[in-house]
């Protein structure tokens, strides 16, 4: 068919895009919620904390605006040329990618809050997290009934994620900081309750969007979302090490447990990376032709 | 990367969509003694930006058709394109391009032949 060659580029693109969004989104408010919550760690890693959400907070503002013109691009169909078309982004601005773009630039915004002092430092960045997490509900097939449920888990889900990949950085350096294993500790003690929340969320997202269980051996859909499933299982692996092997070592003081601890956490950065662009393929996978 | 990559042309070939079902008229396939007007049945409404009827069978390239919509580029159910003259008989493809409501961009296609001779279409 005509006009296939450019729309697969296209595609391939939108994926990168919408991946390098989630990680952005993930970055930005996960940095937010570890500077609220972990105040007293050492201030080398809250500066590393801060500077990660502000660049994350920034880049998401810059993906997004790539992302309006990707996808004027493709219902163009006249390649990158459709991507600055007035009509088509029109287009784009009134459908629910609009309104999204609206919370999640608002949120990205409000997050370099964290720049500032006081309380004002601390609550905006927060308000915008969670912003950024309700823009996603905005979007895509989570606006299909049943429309509650579906919004709640999917912003749950996404908080959930973002306490965690938003703290990948800042720990990683806290594991070479003072008092960095009770900071580490701390983290794995509030971790445990999220994670079993982003599982939980993230099953009854897919229950719900895939309709049945017997979809997800019978359909693309499906087999992408085992394959993230597998890849997330392994992810829960190394945070369990991490947990219960590493962390526990640092506390003792062994002298390699911070190498391992860090080596094992940019693993984690990499798995998670490899989730995020699954995660985008997924979603995007909706050039559906449409059967007719 | 092999891995990432093969997820990837996994998960574009196609996934489980909530908008996908739609109606054609002729049908896909059919063999029909005319065509008046071409029309797309969604059941959610779609913004269908291009629509291109071409005369010519599978695997070739096609002479393309004139067609008209009242709709335009508006979000429709239905989208109708009128031949600008009646179609002459011989195999013809439909390819159109939108975005659903959930603003996903969408793709479709189908075949279908004019001959006099054929069959008045049932109803169905
Ligand atoms: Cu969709």
């Amino acid at each position: 068919m005509e006009g296939l060659a450019p729309l697969d580029a296209l595609t391939v693109l939108a994926v990168a895009a919408k991946a390098a969004g989630y990680a952005a989104a993930l970055l930005a408010a996960g940095g937010a919620i570890f500077l609220a919550l972990f105040r007293e760690a050492d201030a080398l890693v809250l500066r590393l904390a801060r500077r990660v959400a502000v660049a994350a907070a920034l880049a998401g503002l810059a993906v997004l605006a790539l992302r309006f013109g990707i996808r004027a691009a493709r219902i163009s169909g006249l390649g990158l040329d459709g991507a600055t078309d007035p009509v088509m982004l029109g287009f784009v601005w009134q459908s629910p990618l609009g309104a999204a773009a609206v919370w999640r630039a608002s949120g990205e915004i409000a997050i370099l809050a964290v720049l500032l002092p006081g309380l004002v430092g601390r609550i905006v960045p927060l308000l915008g997290a969670l912003a950024v997490a309700v823009s996603y509900a905005q979007v895509g097939h989570t606006l299909g009934e049943p429309r509650w449920a579906l919004a709640t888990l999917l912003v749950l889900h996404l908080l959930a994620a973002s306490y965690w990949v938003g703290a990948l950085a800042p720990l990683r350096r806290a594991a070479l900081a003072p008092g960095g294993a009770a900071l580490l500790h701390r983290f794995g003690i509030l971790a445990a309750g999220l994670v079993a929340l982003l599982v939980v969320a993230g099953t009854g997202l897919a229950w719900l969007l895939s309709g049945s269980p017997l979809a997800l051996v019978g359909t693309a859909y499906g087999w992408g979302l085992l394959a993230k499933v597998a890849v997330v299982a392994g992810l829960l692996g190394l945070a369990a090490l991490n947990k219960l092997r590493l962390v526990p070592a640092l506390q003792q003081g062994r002298p390699s447990a911070a190498r391992a601890l860090r080596r094992s956490i940019a693993w984690e950065g990499a798995a998670v990376t490899l989730i995020l662009v699954a995660t985008a393929a997924i979603t995007t996978a909706t050039v559906p032709p449409a059967n007719l | 990367m092999i891995r990432l990559a093969a997820l990837l042309a996994l998960a574009l070939a196609g996934g489980a969509h909530a908008h996908s079902k739609s109606v054609t008229t002729p049908a896909d396939g059919a063999i029909v003694a005319e065509a008046p007007e071409i029309a797309l049945d969604f059941d959610m409404p779609m913004r269908v930006i291009a629509f291109t009827l071409l005369r010519g069978g599978e695997g070739e390239e096609g002479v393309e058709v004139e067609t008209e919509s009242e709709s335009g580029m508006a979000s429709v159910t239905r989208y109708l394109a009128v031949p600008a003259e009646a179609l002459e008989p011989g195999p013809y493809r439909v390819e159109w391009r939108g975005m659903s409501a959930d603003g996903h961009p969408m793709q479709g296609g189908f075949a279908f032949a004019v001959d006099p001779e054929a069959e008045p279409e049932a109803d169905d």
